[in-house]
């Protein structure tokens, strides 16, 4: 076929990392890096913290995500479904694969908003 | 032959070093495939040779559901659906009607997509009656073992259920084989011109399962990209890289890797903790393949539906609603699980 397995274009070696901050103008944080396998545990505490909070809206900012996976996708539906009542999360700029699974398992989930602007 | 790997997980379908059956293919399950005389679930198939037998078969079941008030869809090849949309008259509006070459393009997907998303979605008291026909005369060699496994997994996925099946086949155009094929997976027959139904002797949907668990053999020299826990993020790099090369695009690019994520995870979490991604051309189609060292224990993971409360266990139905067909072989030497995407 033609094909050669050589060092995929645009991957660092070293193991995906996911990275998460606090926003500083608003309730929130912002998360960057890939959410895999590897990464599961530093999603789903940061999806805890934002269960926590006591804000009416927390921002999830995943603009610098650059992948989901399913069970990341079912975390954050889990953690949507735990929030109090008259809460909710904004996802903020979320990659194409995080609102393409909510869309195909979690299609009325009315306490996530996504925000593209 | 076997890796030590995480013990099975009941939300996920793979285990690494289950007990070997005789045959070295499915464990078998006596729950499923027999349907005792109480079971309300029906599922006949319905033999046509022309166009008259066919509505003659299919109208009267719908109409029999309408006036009893009882829910209908019905998903069938687009030429037959308007067949159906004609004979029905005023009363099609009544009914839920589907493109089963788009809705089942992929047979994996019905059941879940298709079958279950339907029927689970009707009030509770009322039978479900549903029209399905998965197999028609276009369907490849290559799709036609996952049409068979699905027409045989519907018996288990359905069982105990009040809903009633009804699976037209054309007797004129398909193959021998398939028609006796649809004796193994069909509990009961309606013969061409719509003769009284009858038991079918040959039931076996288990057996049918087993036998079309067909090794996937690969091509000569195609490359594989080998990965563990450490490299799970490259192989999806590795299958979208090819794939976009091959000419996918857009949301299909997307689902490639969303597959490749899945599928790859499940080989270092259920799989031997590794396996073998491979990515290739074939018929305007862009095929992507794993194989690992895990044993696909129970044939329906990923062709029911999750409760909306399940946390986890989409993977593999995620898998059968993005592809376009997805074939799997397993057996004691591993599972391979093949994904054909449209360019």
């Amino acid at each position: 076929m033609g094909i050669r397995y050589e060092a995929p274009s645009g991957v660092v070696s070293a193991a995906p990392a996911l990275t998460v901050s606090p926003l500083t103008t608003r309730s929130g944080l912002r998360v960057a890096g890939e959410v895999g396998l590897a990464t599961h545990h530093v999603w789903e505490r940061a999806l805890e913290r934002a269960v926590r909070e006591d804000g009416d809206v927390y921002h999830l900012e995943l603009s610098a995500v650059t992948f989901i996976d399913v069970a990341g996708a079912g975390a954050l539906a889990a953690a949507a479904q735990e929030l109090g009542a008259g809460r909710r999360m904004v996802l903020d700029h979320p990659p194409h694969a995080l609102r393409r699974v909510l869309d195909m398992f979690w299609p009325d989930l009315s306490t996530i908003e996504v925000s593209v602007s | 032959m076997t890796t030590a790997a995480e013990p099975f997980e009941s939300d996920e379908p793979f285990e690494s070093d289950g007990p070997l059956d005789p045959d070295g293919t499915y464990e078998s399950d006596e729950s499923r495939g027999t349907v005792g005389p109480l079971d309300p679930f029906v599922h006949p198939a319905l033999f046509y040779g022309d166009e008259r037998e066919y509505l003659a078969g299919t109208v009267s079941f719908i109409r029999e559901g309408l006036e009893a008030g009882d829910p209908v869809a019905v998903a069938v090849p687009g030429d037959n659906l308007a067949l159906i949309r004609d004979g029905l008259g005023a009363d099609a509006g009544a009914v839920r009607l589907m493109d089963m070459r788009e809705a089942g393009r992929n047979p994996g997907r019905i059941i879940p997509g298709v079958l279950r998303a339907f029927a689970d979605a009707q009030p509770a008291g009322r039978r479900v009656r549903i029209i399905g026909e998965p197999i028609w005369a276009g369907r490849s060699d290559t799709e036609y073992p996952a049409c068979v496994q699905h027409e045989a997994l519907i018996n288990a996925a359905f069982t105990g259920r009040a809903v009633s099946i009804l699976c037209p086949y054309d007797t004129r155009r398909l193959a021998p084989q398939v028609i006796a094929d649809a004796y193994a997976t069909h509990p009961v027959v309606i013969p061409a011109g719509s003769g009284p139904a009858a038991g079918s002797e040959a039931y076996a949907p288990d057996d049918v399962v087993a036998r079309y668990n067909e090794p996937l053999p690969l091509l000569a020299d195609m490359p594989a990209f080998t990965y563990d826990a450490d490299s799970l993020s490259q192989a999806r790099h590795v299958a979208t890289d090819i794939a976009a090369q091959l000419g996918l695009t857009g949301v299909r690019l997307q689902d490639l890797a969303l597959v490749t994520a899945e599928l790859t995870t499940n080989s270092v979490v259920h799989g031997g903790g590794s396996g073998a991604l491979r990515v290739w051309a074939e018929d305007g189609y862009v095929v992507c393949e794993v194989r690992d060292k895990g044993r696909l224990a129970d044939p329906l993971a990923g062709r029911l539906p999750a409760p909306r409360d399940q946390r986890g266990g989409r993977g593999l139905l995620m898998v059968n609603l993005v592809a376009d067909l997805v074939r799997v072989h397993t057996g004691t030497d591993g599972t391979t699980v093949r994904c054909w995407f449209a360019c």
